[in-house]
């Protein structure tokens, strides 16, 4: 059937040192003495050192640069105890002096490596080690770009697409998790539940892209008066957004509903049909207390809000968080 | 005779604690910390008898590290962690040097490693104290469950005996406990056996 002579395994027919060097990976093989018995074309072209220059050397003079002590210590327990031995990229980054591309004059940061080191032995019986380098550049590469994206996605997931502040999703959980833990530690919270005026007879009037802008640009306004990393606003519906703020005692949280309403209505927004002001305002509905078991913060502060609607919009009502929801109904 | 006595765990915490102490300082020497690693027991168990509560599974999932050992006497070793808490090792070990956080692939190379360490220390010290070599497959990195890991040591008929070691690895504030396990055939537990009684004669 075939030409090939019997006698002639395929495995002779061509040189294991040509596979060696047209391997896409470094292959380094030391003897007991840490001598180079070989040193593949990958390697050569990665350090910038050639065969002729490394073999029969003592591994570690063969590298202007110093290797690793944690590779030398490595390829010592190799040899001695004839267990291989694997250093991940995570954990020693470049071991060995290589770099990507020596062509260009720059100087260049060391490859990322993940290296094996297997125990062989040599025709003569000898214990030897061939270590076995992967260039990690590309799958580092490659993960961080998956990062980013799951990143992006995960971003997307919880920010509001046209305010481009935390949506309602995020607020939930994080609301939860900044309840529990001020039951916990024993702190203050204050939720602001924020509303534009007359927002439905904006839109009737000057149309759904212009209330779209009025939504973006309140919303902007509203998150450049927060400077603290804890303090979290996000678009709770239509034109209603909200904003809970850690460790502010009842009078300063009153002040800054009242920042929050000047900074709005100082936008001069002109809104001719608003039926008690010429422009754009807000209501803004407080709680501020320490929560304890039963309370329940976001009604409180909806119910604030709805109060300062009642009473002629433009404005901000604080409910302390102690009073029952019979008592306000009073 | 296929029953370790007192002595021979003895023996085998004594060896498996020089093993410890070795891959504790390799691992310094990489993170530039001190690490400690220490076994507190060693017991040999039956497969059938293997359970969550024997291995201390309590809960998953795991990152198991494992290499196949050959020599005077063959086994298959798992060395098991509680992934999450390793994880958290991991990166600690990688440190911001690194700004690689959270690459999954490069934790999972990172335990691998850690896994091999351990194990090649554990093993060496072995070789050294009782006088032999073995060699080693590459080790390999799965997480799995609590009950698949118990279901892939239960199958393997061909090794009716485990023995684990409970080990405990602590590096800078963080640590945690971990479990090394042999699959032992029956020859092998005796081999081992026997060479444990050989180390034994050296002092009688």
């Amino acid at each position: 059937m075939s030409d090939i002579p019997a006698t002639a395994p395929s495995a002779k027919r061509f040189d294991l040192e040509d596979v060696a060097n047209a391997l896409n990976l470094g292959l380094i093989v030391v003897d007991a003495d840490g001598k180079v018995l070989l040193w593949n074309n990958w390697i050569a072209r990665h350090s910038a050192v050639n065969e002729a220059n490394a073999l029969n050397r003592h591994f570690e003079q063969v590298f202007s640069e110093p290797v690793s002590p944690s590779f030398l210590t490595a390829l010592k327990n190799t040899l001695a105890y004839r267990l291989p031995v694997v250093l991940s990229t995570a954990l020693h980054r470049t071991p060995l002096p290589l770099y990507n591309a020596f062509e260009t004059n720059q100087r260049q940061a060391r490859m990322y490596q993940s290296i094996t080191i297997t125990p062989i032995q040599s025709q003569l019986n000898e214990s030897c080690c061939l270590i076995q380098v992967t260039d990690s550049s590309t799958s580092i590469k490659r993960e961080k770009i998956l990062r980013s994206h799951s990143e992006i996605l995960k971003k997307e997931a919880t920010t509001d697409g046209l305010t481009n502040i935390c949506n309602r999703r995020f607020f939930d959980a994080h609301y939860e998790i900044t309840v529990a833990d001020a039951k916990r530690q024993k702190y203050p919270l204050s939720v602001f539940m924020i509303d534009i005026d007359f927002f439905k007879s904006y839109n009737d009037h000057y149309g759904h892209i212009a209330g779209d802008k009025i939504i973006k640009l309140v919303a902007a306004t509203l998150k450049s008066q927060l400077s603290r990393a804890t303090d979290i606003i996000a678009r709770y519906g239509g034109e209603e957004f909200v904003l809970i703020m850690p460790h502010l005692n009842q009078q300063i949280a009153e002040q800054f509903a009242e920042k929050l309403k000047s900074a709005v209505f100082n936008l001069a927004i002109p809104h001719t049909s608003s039926l008690h002001s010429e422009r754009i305002t807000i209501s803004v509905g407080l709680c501020t207390g320490i929560p304890k078991k039963n309370h329940n913060m976001l009604n409180q502060a909806d119910t604030a809000l709805y109060q300062a609607k009642q009473k002629g919009r433009n404005q901000y009502i604080s409910l302390p968080l102690c009073e029952t929801e019979e008592y306000l109904e009073q | 005779m296929n029953q370790l006595n007192e002595l021979h765990i003895d023996t085998l915490v004594e060896i498996f604690s020089i093993g410890a102490g070795r891959a504790a300082l390799s691992l310094s020497e990489i993170v530039n910390d001190e690490v400690r690693i220490s076994v507190p027991s060693v017991q040999v168990i039956s497969t059938e008898d293997i359970n969550s509560t024997s291995l201390s599974l309590s809960c998953g999932p795991f990152g198991a590290v494992t290499q196949h050992f050959s020599g005077p006497f063959n086994a298959e070793t798992v060395l098991l962690f509680n992934e999450e808490q390793a994880l958290k090792i991991v990166s600690d070990m990688m440190g911001s040097q690194m700004s690689l956080g959270e690459l999954a692939q490069f934790e999972h190379e990172a335990m691998c490693e850690l896994g091999n360490i351990i194990l090649n220390a554990c093993l060496s010290a072995m070789a050294d104290m009782l006088n032999f070599t073995l060699e080693s497959s590459l080790p390999y990195y799965t997480v799995a469950s609590a009950d698949e890991i118990l279901h892939r040591l239960k199958k393997n008929a061909n090794q009716p005996y485990v023995l684990v070691l409970h080990i405990d690895l602590a590096i800078e504030k963080r640590s945690t406990a971990g479990n090394l396990v042999f699959l032992l055939s029956s020859t092998s537990l005796t081999n081992l056996i026997h060479h444990i009684d050989h180390f034994l004669s050296n002092f009688a």
